[in-house]
């Protein structure tokens, strides 16, 4: 990498932090690198580098993502013994440091999702079940924008006239259709991709979603109305600048967005590999509703 | 292994010369691959590649292994090819008026693309009749069509065909890795799928990218020149190069996942399984891929089948297989065994 484009990649982070209203991937001057049919070239392996899938917001670090309630105390700090803090729920707390949750300063842009109220409260009520709603956890696609920030690397595979992200979670592969397609016959966990190019930028616009997937372990979420536009600008050889506004009319008052670098994986002959997660989920799903039950080789009761 | 192919496909081409001349077939479209076009020229991609990119489907009638009654026959009768044609179209028309299940297939059909067709025809629905060839199995090499089973493959194969729809399904290791949404095998996916079986082709420089409707397979082929990666994975670990025109791929390092049930033993991962397989764009609609598995665990020695490829027209659309999402089937089947254990 050049150091001019350090230096442009740079401009941007500061202008990030700022939550400047223009958008980032317009304001820097770097040019990409075309593909023999014109286009910037985004092909290769990506990777966020963040917390987002853990929060989209802002958050402080805990112990796990599930936690015993705190029981209230009614005596003035220091005047009795010590009390515990946020405790790992039972099911987490054999992983120790593993199962923690490390900080992150979000990012939502202004770092307020705008839910309508009873979405607000459906959010909490999903946080704390997290453990049982999480699809994550039941190896279901993720859906968009959470697989971009997943802690996994996908790969955007740029051909003439057909673009594909495949993802390592799940082995989710989307078509990011480079023409008029109309609308999605069904609804779908990935989405319904139809691409387009404005100057650099590759922009996604991403309908026909079911309304079962979330954007991240916090409980975030959204309804069949989700609208996604992404936006996946190059701002230096090896950094994308990824933004997204989701839009829901059922459960939020106003578009709102996120935005964050995307980092190429530079190793050399990087390749993604399979995250066949539906197998290492069968337990957990299905090992207690047959007769027998594979982890114990007994019958369930 | 290209020479070997080439002198396979000479022989058939000379096998149907001869036939030609001895029985009086009339129509070329019965021969493995589209009929020659003077001039042609494979397409290349913007970077110089061959272009093998698009939607592509095997929708031809030709079975993997020579059925037992056509023993010693590489080709059908015209009057068979009539016959067949013949249901192929009843069965077009009784999907396209609505027919369902076994309505549709059970009784017309026995090479039905899933046993006896007993699944909503829907599936595996082409809208319209599939290609009827004169050749009578995929399987080349050996030349009696047949896979080379070793003894214990045979025994598994035959247990996975009997115990098929059967089941006991005591626990989710019972049903297929098809059935638990897996996978059934790299052999299978450039051909086969009745829930799903179009493939899309993209190429970006330096990759084939290969993505199957059923399960959502996929696999990303280099084809710069970049090492295996070593990693052992469900459709192993692929590397590609062209060579004159055709892409060749070897894939290795496949888990192996002999442990699980599998409903093609054939198309079964294993940590001795090796492929290769031969992609060549033939003519606008065609690509013939040509198919060679070795695995001593589960074969005596490597086989080979070559399969017409079709491509389909560029609105066709791969959509999504959310497969384990909606596996309600898994814990109904779980739960309807352990009723039928109460009632023993």
């Amino acid at each position: 990498m050049h150091s001019s484009d350090i230096g442009k990649a740079l401009t941007v982070f500061a202008l990030l932090s700022m939550n400047s209203p223009v958008l980032l991937g317009q304001s820097t001057e770097y040019i990409a690198p075309r593909t023999e049919y014109g286009h910037p070239n985004l092909n290769g392996v990506w990777q966020a580098l963040n917390t987002a899938n853990y929060d989209l917001q802002g958050h402080e670090a805990r112990p796990a993502m599930a936690l015993l309630p705190i029981p209230p105390s009614s005596a003035s700090p220091g005047t009795d013994r010590a009390t515990p803090g946020a405790l790992p729920a039972e099911e987490l707390r054999a992983l120790g440091a593993v199962g923690g949750v490390p900080a992150g300063q979000g990012v939502v842009v202004g770092n307020e999702i705008p839910y309508q109220p009873w979405a607000a409260a459906r959010q909490i009520e999903n946080a704390e079940n997290w453990l049982m709603r999480d699809p994550e956890i039941k190896c279901f696609l993720p859906g968009v924008p959470r697989a971009t920030y997943m802690p996994y690397p996908f790969q955007i595979i740029q051909g003439a006239s057909q673009i594909l992200i495949a993802y390592e979670f799940a082995g989710a592969t989307r078509t990011i259709h480079m023409e008029d397609v109309g609308s999605s016959p069904s609804p779908t966990w990935m989405g319904w991709s139809v691409g387009s190019w404005e100057g650099d930028t590759l922009v996604v616009d991403v309908t026909g979603f079911n309304g079962q997937t979330w954007f991240d372990r916090s409980g975030n979420f959204h309804s069949e109305a989700l609208h996604v536009v992404e936006r996946y600008t190059p701002i230096s050889p090896d950094h994308l600048m990824y933004e997204a506004t989701i839009e829901d009319a059922n459960v939020f008052t106003e578009p709102w967005q996120i935005r964050m670098p995307l980092y190429r994986r530079i190793e050399p002959d990087k390749q993604l590999l399979e995250y066949e997660c539906v197998e290492f989920v069968e337990q957990l799903m299905y090992g207690e509703l047959g007769l027998n039950n594979p982890a114990t080789g007994q019958q369930n009761e | 292994m290209g020479q070997r192919q080439t002198s396979l496909l000479v022989m058939i081409w000379a096998a149907f010369f001869t036939m030609t001349m001895l029985g009086g077939f009339v129509s070329a479209q019965n021969v493995m691959i589209e009929e020659p076009i003077s001039n042609w020229e494979t397409p290349r991609t913007p970077w110089g590649d061959p272009d093998i990119g698009g939607i592509w489907r095997y929708e031809a009638t030709i079975p993997l292994e020579r059925p037992d009654h056509l023993q010693n026959r590489a080709f059908l009768t015209d009057e068979e090819v009539a016959a067949i044609t013949l249901v192929e179209e009843e069965l077009a028309m009784a999907r396209l008026s609505g027919l369902d299940g076994v309505d549709v297939g059970k009784a017309t059909l026995e090479e039905s693309p899933i046993r006896y067709n007993e699944y909503n025809s829907f599936w595996q629905d082409h809208g319209r009749p599939r290609q009827v060839y004169r050749q009578t199995s995929l399987i080349l090499d050996p030349s009696d069509g047949k896979l080379p089973y070793t003894d214990d493959a045979r025994e598994a194969a035959r247990r996975s065909t009997e115990r098929y729809g059967v089941g006991p399904y005591e626990s989710y290791l019972d049903p297929d890795t098809g059935e638990r949404c897996l996978t059934d095998g790299a052999a299978i996916m450039m051909w086969q799928g009745p829930n799903g079986g179009h493939n899309r082709i993209v190429q970006s420089p330096g990759y084939v990218t290969i993505v199957h409707e059923e399960y959502q397979d996929r696999r990303i082929i280099p084809v710069d020149g970049q090492p295996h990666h070593g990693v052992k994975q469900w459709l192993g670990d692929s590397v590609g190069r062209w060579e004159n025109d055709v892409l060749i791929v070897e894939t290795n390092n496949f888990l192996d996942k002999t442990n699980y049930e599998w409903a093609n033993i054939w198309s079964r991962a294993s940590d001795t399984l090796r492929l290769i397989e031969r992609f060549e764009r033939v003519g606008p609609q065609s690509i013939e891929y040509t198919l060679t598995v070795e695995d001593p665990k589960t074969f005596t020695r490597p086989w080979t089948a070559v399969i017409p490829i079709l491509k389909l027209p560029d609105s066709t659309h791969i959509f999504e297989y959310a497969c384990h999402e909606g596996n309600y089937a898994l814990s109904n089947m779980l739960s309807a065994g352990r009723v039928e254990a109460t009632k023993n």
